[in-house]
């Protein structure tokens, strides 16, 4: 196990350096003069050079690199220029909100999604193909919604029309219920596309185990069909749902973006948003940065939860 | 049938004293196609005790007859009619949850493949205490100490460690055995045995197939056990039922039914067996044509299409199992079977001329092949398996050299190393012309993009060979030479039965004119008569172009009925070599030994006859070799001599060669 | 029973025999084929021939007829400029369209390619495109359009080649684990034996078995660029006004929803229907060519 852990961290070590470089280096591609973008027509000569030379950008880039590199080290990552405030108090104000989003997708998500799907691999697995279809069907339909789309359609229909919801509004974290009221359309959304995926994983895993030979043993010893699905199935149809929890969070990174936007959250997705406008390139860069560890290291928790799942998987 | 309510079960039969009476079974696969009758009226007895077996090559039936039993089909399956009596009870007719009471505790269950049998995620203990405990009402800590105790009896050691394994911790021979404990730990009067031993290797199916005698007759348990083997059925069972095309077509004692087979079917299927002793060598006996198609409505009798003795009234009516005697039935109007008809096509084998100035075409002299895996830390050695470790053999030209072993011999690895097909680590071979192969998968042998006439010719076109024309007529020469008509050349690899695909394996083989085929299990995934047809084509295409083959099988019958010399390998070395009768006659080496009494022969009589000691242990890995002789371990005659030498092939008689310290 | 006698009596196949359909047949006889067509087919239809049909042009203004609802002259009603709504989203179909062909062509030929590379190959080539795969794989896909397309500004090509980045690392994925599996079938053995070439190998064996699942892949990936760039263009990062594009016409009615939904929602079921197409198209794709693969 520790090996394997080793192994696996130093890949995620050579994975994140390779990220941080690619946006390093990408960031540094854009055509023009990032300052007098940056600065506007107000500056001129000498005071863009000292711009220059307050964010670096006059060195040579191999040391600018190992600057970003040093910096990122101690976790400094710049300061906007726009309010000069340091980038990494932004991200960590405007975290929470994302996060709270997140947890109550994925909660709700796999609340719904993974009797769904059982329930859907079991009429499979009976024949009752109508039923079956329905509910896959139903899943592809949600999936395919654009997320924007969906949003407005639920601010429309929730928060306009029926006004249940509100569409915008401030948002603290000292009021939990205000909160949860707040989150609550843009969870709906964001659920929506997630428990299509996930039910439809969670089927397809089901029903392949469902025709495996233990599951035949474990009826010719008697037991019932109700308890062969929730004891023997599930777990092992368990890693390739585990697999798709942890796809759904990249997906969440997605789609936190457009719903933050739509709904006027205050969270990282929509500083990113912000900061392309204005063009706020060392923010940008920081918050992709940000998303691809975030990825990252997801995908790491996940390989390790395998184990969790299957004592077969040998390090 | 309404299976939700609990209905009355009592049967409106007279009571009798079988423990199962099985009434005109009808089992229906419901499929887009159409309606598969796969079983299509089956009625036999089981009396307490008894083992029976069901025997059928593939389509036949048989296993969705024993699935019905116990009402495991899978959707689309469905039993439609019929009576399944237990001890007065129709199991028919009773709903799932009193159906669930049965199932474990008076009817248990042994399945084919023990790799997939058993749950992954769970450990043994998990398994099978809580059925014990629902069953047999019993507590948890009593019911572990039966279980453990089962473990015990059915040989596995250190059983109250082991029952907290998981399953992926265990070999497939292990966990076999796991599944008979399991099956037998509720105390079932019956237990139904899907093809248990069919996944196993030679020695481990003999080990396997005595301990389900021994506890059979411990615990007066009945047996149904399905099998294609009749060597099996001669070996274990008291009574015999032979299923075609969903219908039992003979049913009754064993001995009498390997005696005197009355349905030209049941006397065919004892004919393609390669025999075991043969004054005169002879071809094996081929069924024509191809089993019915399931979906049709059946007219007369299933068999009459492929039938040598049929006559009109096979085609109008249907033959039910009428009695030929003591408790013998078969279905089928001429009283005889196939009568004089039987056997007239097994021609006698004209023995091939050969002397010692025939031209070697494969000589091998000390191969070795060895696999280093990678270790990732420095300081650990990365394992080294010895999968070929010194291996010394010649071919002459026409000669077939049959390779024998069970998994891990390191047979098949010695077959892709004379192809060229991985590099050998050391030693010499020498291939005076070109070797082919024809492999064992039908599945992957072809590329299903392409049509037999592209399969065929590609060995042309990527050697060069002729124009289009000369190909294509050379195509054609080679489709005839196996027996598959012209117009094959358009069809596509789907669109062909298993035996039909080996056929092509070998015009493909054939096609560049090889001096050597090496043929690594041609026939171990075909059915028992498919097989002999393909063994027959072989021993043609010997005859006729004098090429080379090496044979390489598990299956000690077939590649001693087709091969020359023979080579018997183990953990990567050969142990015996020499010719083929000798060697089947007298064995040298304990484990040829072994081996050959491990396999089952058809004949009852001979069975009962045979002692049969099966060869203790489980089959070790190549990747700790001892130092000794590698067979030590499990040799019955090993000495302190043999765990420390490593014995060499030496002359044990003339002609033959054995590495043994004791042999001589 | 001769040789010729099995021949012969091989000839008559009771069940084996059915025919090979081929190409185009098979396809369309197949039930998620047809409902995709019945689809797409319309759409790509109206899409091309638009600027014949009797509508007003996607830039025509007309500001007497602002913020309509939908009604027999403007079926998808109009925008606060007073353009035919019906009109843009056809034009804007016809962006995505592109977007999703250039995408889908892009990600199947480099993945080809590259994929068959590194799975036949193996060794250093195939770890280091490992590597990359990996830098790139670590970015949700819109995420890494958005980054790209800050670098290299709005419009069509940037869009196009920001979607293409993360779908080329996930296609390079499918072909080298495909051609993995495939490589250890016994007839790439057989070929083998007869010492054919690696081109041949690949080109022969390999390539041809790998199509099926790259073209479903394929046609899910054109529905995922039509979304990403719809995202994209909502956000303001992708197609900008006045070309039309989805994701531009649902932000354009985003102001205004309480007093003119439709502009932001017609636009919006176009595109799942799109994607639905695309999607049972894959499906079909995959039961046709696919026979072995359960659904």
């Amino acid at each position: 196990m520790l090996t394997y852990s080793l192994k696996r961290l130093a890949q995620l070590f050579v994975t994140v350096l390779g990220v941080v470089t690619l946006v390093f280096f990408t960031m540094r591609m854009i055509p023009g003069d990032p300052i007098s973008a940056m600065a506007g027509d107000n500056l001129s000569g000498v005071a863009l050079d000292k711009m220059r030379e307050q964010i670096g950008l006059n060195e040579p880039i191999l040391m600018q690199y190992l600057h970003y590199l040093g910096g990122l080290a101690v976790l400094d990552f710049g300061n906007t220029v726009t309010t000069k405030l340091p980038i990494i108090q932004l991200i960590l104000d405007a975290l929470p909100i994302t996060v709270a989003i997140a947890t109550g997708t994925i909660v709700l998500t796999v609340l719904i999604a993974i009797p769904l799907g059982t329930v859907a691999a079991y009429m499979a697995h009976k024949g009752h193909k109508m039923l079956d279809n329905a509910v896959t069907g139903f899943a592809m339909v949600l999936d395919l919604m654009p997320s924007f789309w969906t949003s407005l359609v639920c601010l429309l229909i929730f928060s306009l029309a029926l006004g249940w919801f509100p569409a915008s509004g401030t948002v603290s974290l000292n009021d939990p219920a205000g909160l949860l009221h707040r989150i609550a359309l843009p969870v709906l959304v964001l659920s929506m596309a997630q428990v299509a995926t996930m039910a439809r994983i969670t089927r397809t895993s089901v029903l392949e185990v469902l025709s495996e030979d233990y599951v035949r043993t474990a009826r010719s010893m008697g037991w019932s069909e109700l308890r062969v699905l929730f004891r023997h199935a599930l777990k092992n149809a368990a890693l390739p749902i585990v697999t798709v929890i942890g796809l759904s969070f990249g997906n969440l990174l997605n789609g936190t973006v457009i719903v933050e936007f739509i709904f006027t959250l205050p969270g990282i997705g929509n500083l990113l948003v912000g900061g392309i406008n204005s063009r706020d390139y060392q923010m940008v860069q920081t918050l992709i940065l940000f998303y691809a560890l975030i990825f990252v290291v997801i995908n790491f928790a996940t390989d390790l939860g395998y184990r969790v799942f299957d004592p077969r998987v040998q390090f | 049938m309404n299976y939700s309510a609990a209905i009355n079960t009592q049967s409106a039969l007279p009571a009798s004293n079988a423990l199962l009476q099985v009434r005109d079974l009808h089992t229906h696969f419901i499929t887009d196609s159409g309606t598969v009758k796969a079983v299509n009226g089956v009625s036999f007895d089981i009396e307490r005790g008894e083992r029976i077996a069901i025997v059928g090559e593939s389509g036949s039936g048989k296993s969705a007859m024993a699935m019905s039993l116990l009402r495991l089909l899978a959707y689309p399956g469905k039993v439609v009619s019929g009576e399944i009596n237990l001890a007065g009870r129709d199991l028919n007719r009773m709903s799932e949850r009193q159906l669930n009471q049965i199932r474990g505790h008076e009817i248990g269950t042994i399945f084919q493949d023990p790799m997939a049998s058993l749950d992954p995620v769970m450990r043994i203990a998990d398994q099978m205490i809580l059925p014990i405990m629902r069953h047999l009402k019993m507590s948890a800590s009593k019911a572990r100490a039966e279980a453990i105790d089962w473990l015990a009896r059915v040989g596995i050691p250190d059983a109250g460690k082991r029952i907290d394994a998981y399953p992926f911790e265990m070999s497939g021979g292990m966990r076999q055995r796991v599944m008979i404990a399991m099956a037998l730990s509720c105390r079932p009067k019956l237990v139904i045995a899907d093809e248990p031993t069919t996944a196993l290797d030679v020695t481990i199916q003999a080990q396997i197939v005595e301990l389900l005698k021994d506890l059979t007759e411990q615990t007066g348990t009945a047996m149904v056990f399905i099998t294609h083997d009749l060597g099996l059925v001669a070996r274990f069972a008291h009574k015999v039922g032979v299923m075609y095309a969903g219908k039992l077509i003979e049913f009754g004692p064993v001995k009498e039914i390997f005696a005197h087979p009355s349905h030209p079917y049941t006397q065919s299927l004892l004919d393609t067996i390669p025999p075991v002793d043969q004054p005169e060598r002879r071809k094996l006996a081929q069924i024509p044509g191809f089993p019915p198609d399931m979906k049709l409505p059946m007219v007369g009798c299933a068999f009459k299409d492929r039938c040598a003795a049929a006559h009109e009234r096979c085609f109008r009516e249907t033959p039910e199992l009428k009695s030929r005697g003591l408790a013998h039935r078969a279905a089928c109007f001429l009283p005889e079977g196939l009568g004089e008809a039987r056997r007239r096509d097994m021609e006698p084998i004209p023995t091939l001329a050969r002397n010692s100035t025939d031209r070697v075409v494969v000589e091998v002299f000390n191969l070795q092949k060895h696999f280093t895996g990678r270790s990732l830390v420095p300081w650990r050695q990365p394992a080294t398996v010895r999968a070929v470790n010194g291996i010394s053999l010649n071919i002459r030209e026409g000669e077939t050299l049959g390779i024998v072993g069970e998994s891990g011999c390191g047979k098949s690895t010695v077959a892709r190393l004379l192809l060229g097909l991985d590099p050998v680590t050391s030693g010499d071979i020498f291939v005076d012309g070109t070797a082919q192969m024809v492999f064992q998968d039908p599945q992957s042998s072809f590329n299903p993009k392409m049509s037999l006439f592209d399969i065929i010719a590609e060995p042309l076109v990527v050697t060069g060979k002729g124009n289009r024309a000369e190909r294509t007529a050379r195509v054609h020469e080679l489709l005839a030479q196996v027996g598959l008509d012209e117009s094959y050349a358009k069809r596509y690899p789907s669109q062909l039965s298993g035996g039909q695909r080996q056929r092509v394996a070998i015009a493909r083989a054939l096609a560049i004119k090889p001096s050597v085929v090496v043929a690594d299990e041609p026939t171990s995934a075909l059915d028992v008569s498919v097989r002999a047809q393909i063994i027959n084509l072989m021993v043609d295409l010997k005859r006729q172009l004098r090429v080379s083959f090496v044979f390489i099988s598990h299956d000690l019958l077939t590649v001693s009925y087709i091969s020359d010399k023979i080579a018997v390998m183990y953990l990567g070395s050969i142990v015996e070599y020499g010719p083929a009768d000798e060697i089947f006659r007298h064995p040298a080496h304990p484990y040829t030994q072994a081996l050959i009494s491990a396999v089952p022969v058809p004949d009852p009589v001979a069975e009962e006859a045979r002692q049969k000691v099966p060869l203790s242990g489980e089959l070790p890995s190549p990747l700790d070799l001892p130092p000794g002789c590698a067979f030590a371990s499990r040799c019955p005659k090993a000495t302190a001599l043999c765990r420390a030498e490593r014995p060499v092939l030496q002359a044990y008689s003339g002609s033959r060669e054995a590495a043994c310290h004791h042999a001589n | 029973m001769t040789q010729e006698t099995l021949a012969l009596s091989a000839r008559s196949l009771p069940r084996l025999n059915w025919p090979r359909f081929r190409g185009a047949g098979r396809l369309l006889a197949n039930g998620h084929i047809r409902l995709a067509l019945a689809i797409l087919v319309p759409i790509v239809l109206l899409t091309i021939f638009r600027p014949v049909l009797p509508l007003p042009g996607p830039l025509d203004t007309d500001l007497r007829a602002m913020m309509q609802p939908p009604s027999l002259e403007h079926l998808f009603g109009t925008d606060r400029m007073g353009r035919d709504l019906l009109s843009r989203t056809l034009a804007g179909v016809q962006i995505s369209m592109f977007v999703g062909f250039a995408v889908a062509l892009v990600a199947l030929s480099f993945g080809l390619i590259m994929g068959t590379l590194a799975g036949f190959f193996g060794g250093v080539i195939d770890r280091v495109m490992m590597a990359i795969t990996d830098i790139f794989l670590a970015f949700p896909s819109l995420l890494l359009a958005i980054g790209l397309v800050s670098v290299m500004g709005t419009g069509m090509l940037p869009v196009v080649l920001a979607i293409s980045l993360s779908d080329v690392p996930r296609f390079i994925r499918l072909q080298r684990s495909l051609v993995l599996s495939l490589r250890t079938r016994a007839y790439i053995d057989a070929a083998r034996t007869v010492k054919a070439s690696q081109f041949w190998l690949m080109t022969r064996h390999i390539v041809p078995n790998t199509i099926a699942p790259l073209l479903v892949a394929t046609s899910i990936a054109a529905a995922n660029a039509i979304l990403v760039e719809a995202g994209l263009s909502f956000l303001g990062l992708g197609i900008m006004p006045p070309a039309p594009s989805l994701g531009n016409l649902i932000r354009d009615g985003q102001s205004y929803l309480e007093q003119a939904w439709w502009i932001s929602t017609l636009p919006g079921v176009v595109i799942l229907l799109i994607a639905l197409g695309l999607h049972f198209l894959s499906d079909g794709i995959r039961q046709v060519l696919d026979p072995r693969s359960r659904k």
